[in-house]
């Protein structure tokens, strides 16, 4: 369980250990198990350490910019607050970015991927345009400042739900796979490379606390590692209920819709219960989001998940 | 009030069941064929990616690509005694795919087809395959057998309009003027490709050749040419697949969560659908909290202080949730009018057998109501 840490001003304690070294957090599970919220937080929070920090979502309707309190930004990248900048990757986009990276010149770009033929030829690759969102992503990684240091510190990808998600990390591969050398299958090496590197990437899995995500959760751990080669270090349970009647205030002289209430409740506590063990059987740390009841899920629910990403605080 | 569920199911031979993932869609598909065989009328539930248990409960778990009757002692084990056959399966994109070059392409062209990496491209991860397939079973289905009833569990999609494009996409893929341009020379000619390679000189196809390397574009070059003669079959199925999802005898049924990025989507869709003119019979609110009976509160001001204080707590939560759920469902009800809503509660665990469908059919069936429902209906 989380415990609510006393606020400190100014003094913010690290990204919990498993993840403070890495480059970049690629947030991923079943849909609607919170992965953007916990992208927004993840990615607060190491700003708020002094990282110079990119969220960024894939190709998705924007929402880590409204989660925190922010206007949309779009396919550009954009500083939002201290040390931290969003984007939202779109295939457009990227794609146009990636060609002129590759042609170096505008007019070519217009010339050639403006031409109908060959933006239907385009489409007949497979995967490309995975590929050059991903592209974009590992880009912002390796990217340096005239001085030479890193632009960005960190990246936190708030990464597409369990099926895309395993269709979008294993593109490099899968390009590697279809398409005969040249600069694609250049890039596509790299990027590979880069992915599956322990000491840059880790993987986070967000799960719920009930029987199917959790299922889900174990089969796209064991997905990631055998087609994508990626080790995942952090499993986050999100939504937990602690318990919280014990089983003498339950045979106390209730009504039986009174007990009934509190009976629901340690279900649903078991139930959390029961998830965090069946996530350990993965091997990795488990760390407790509870659930939050708060009025509107906006700033205030990404500041209070935020917390729960300190250092001290990860479940053993 | 008759539900409006049932009504879709007892004059519909198809109903589809749409919606984004982890909301349910497949329970709800496995609840009205359920149903369907309950009330007398023959049912297929066409699922693509069921739970493990919902698959087991159904006896999914050792099949391929057909159909298996549901045991008459799988029902009685769950106590149920179901008025005609309940069949189900788990649809397999890859094997549909391959299924349908087999079936369509000239045998000389077969090997070549399901051989190329273009082909493993196109049945595996082009947006929109999954789809295309899923509306390729349901024609082949309704013109081979003769279910009374089926019920086709689209698979989850990243993009609403994944779904109602897929056939035209496919088509738009295959067979579009970019392709026709570059093939129609070297069909006339009997050789491969021979625009492409005129084109091979000329600066736009060096540029292409700078991504992809040379060899790609001969590979895809080759590829075109081989599955070209199926693009009449597939124009043909697309009108047809179209047809049937206008039918008056097919309805849709859209299933959403109650929580509000759920329902945004859900509200997405539902426009969708009505731009399309497809008949939405119902939308399906799946896990819905009860709202906390007023008679409980002054129950629990009686307890002693630490109690008190505990159940306080649970309850604000409860109600927290409740009125949550309230609020989005007024909402969408709003957004979707005149489509009527159906309301399913949150169940303490997740429905994975025949039993648990048959009590989640009360609530489509209308023989069960949240009282949130009431209260807005």
């Amino acid at each position: 369980m989380v415990i609510p840490a006393p606020r400190r001003v100014n003094v913010q304690p690290p990204v919990i250990s498993e993840l403070s070294d890495k480059r970049l957090l690629i947030v991923t599970g079943k849909g609607g198990v919170g992965k953007t919220t916990l992208s927004a937080a993840l990615a607060l929070q190491s700003a708020r350490e002094g990282n110079k920090t990119l969220v960024c979502e894939v190709n998705a309707k924007e929402r880590v910019t409204g989660l925190l309190g922010k206007a949309e930004v779009g396919p550009e990248v954009t500083s939002i607050e201290d040390n931290l900048w969003a984007v939202n990757l779109r295939p457009a986009e990227a794609m146009r970015e990636y060609a002129l990276m590759v042609l170096r010149f505008e007019s070519i770009y217009s010339a050639v991927f403006e031409n109908r033929l060959v933006r239907y030829f385009l489409r007949f690759i497979p995967s490309l345009q995975e590929l050059v969102l991903l592209g974009k992503i590992l880009f912002h990684l390796k990217e340096k400042k005239p001085d030479g240091t890193f632009r960005f510190d960190r990246i936190v990808v708030d990464a597409p739900a369990t099926g895309h998600a395993i269709t979008f990390l294993s593109v490099p591969q899968v390009i590697l796979d279809t398409v005969p050398p040249g600069a694609l299958a250049t890039d596509a090496t790299w990027m590979r490379d880069l992915l599956v590197d322990p000491k840059v990437t880790a993987l986070v899995l967000v799960s719920l606390p009930e029987e199917l995500p959790v299922n889900e959760t174990l089969e796209l751990h064991d997905a990631l590692k055998a087609r994508v080669r990626l080790t995942p270090q952090l499993v986050v349970l999100n939504g937990y209920i602690p318990r919280r009647f014990g089983p003498a205030e339950l045979a106390a002289g209730l009504a039986d819709e009174v007990r009934e209430v509190a009976r629901a409740h340690e279900v649903r506590a078991d139930l959390s219960e029961a998830s965090r063990v069946r996530l350990l059987t993965l091997g990795l740390p488990v760390l407790l989001v509870p659930r939050l009841f708060l009025p509107a899920f906006g700033r205030g629910a990404v500041e209070e998940v935020a917390t729960c990403f300190a250092k001290e605080r990860a479940a053993p | 009030m008759t539900s409006p569920l049932r009504k879709a199911l007892e004059g519909s031979s198809v109903l589809v069941t749409v919606g984004s993932g982890g909301v349910g869609k497949t329970t709800v598909a496995a609840t009205l064929a359920l149903r369907a065989a309950m009330e007398g009328k023959g049912s297929l539930v066409v699922t693509i990616d069921p739970a493990k248990r919902l698959a087991n409960s159904l006896g999914l778990s050792a099949l391929g690509n057909t159909e298996a009757r549901i045991p008459d002692a799988t029902f009685a084990a769950a106590g149920l005694g179901p008025q005609a056959p309940m069949h189900a399966m788990m649809l397999d994109m890859k094997r549909t795919w391959d299924e349908l070059i087999e079936r369509r392409a000239p045998p000389d062209k077969r090997e070549k087809i399901l051989n190329t990496r273009f082909y493993q491209a196109l049945s595996t991860a082009l947006a929109g395959s999954q789809e295309y397939v899923a509306m390729e079973k349901l024609c082949e289905l309704r013109a081979e057998r003769d279910y009374p009833l089926v019920v086709l569990d689209t698979p989850p999609t990243a993009h609403a309009l994944d779904f109602l494009d897929a056939p035209s996409r496919i088509l738009d893929f295959l067979d579009n003027d970019a392709a026709k341009w570059l093939l129609t020379p070297a069909l006339a000619a009997g050789k491969v490709g021979l625009r492409l390679f005129n084109l091979g000189g000329s600066y736009v196809a060096k540029t292409i050749a700078r991504f992809t390397g040379t060899e790609t574009l001969q590979q895809l070059a080759d590829f075109m040419l081989n599955i070209s003669g199926l693009n009449e079959g597939f124009r043909e199925r697309a009108h047809e697949t179209r047809a049937l999802l206008e039918a008056p005898t097919t309805s849709f049924v859209l299933v959403t969560g109650p929580m509000p990025e759920r329902l945004d989507e859900a509200i997405f869709f539902h426009t969708l659908l009505a731009q399309n003119k497809l008949n939405v019979a119902a939308i399906v609110v799946n896990r819905v909290h009860s709202p906390v009976p007023d008679a409980l509160w002054p129950q629990v001001a009686r307890l002693p202080q630490e109690l008190l204080r505990k159940f306080e707590k649970t309850l604000k939560e409860n109600e927290h949730l409740a009125t949550q759920d309230a609020r989005g469902i007024a909402r969408l009800r709003e957004a979707c009018a005149p489509t009527p809503l159906v309301l399913v509660p949150r169940f303490e665990r997740d429905v994975h057998d025949l039993r648990m469908l048959w009590e989640t059919s009360r609530y489509l069936w209308g023989d069960a109501r949240l009282q949130t429902d009431e209260a807005a209906g």
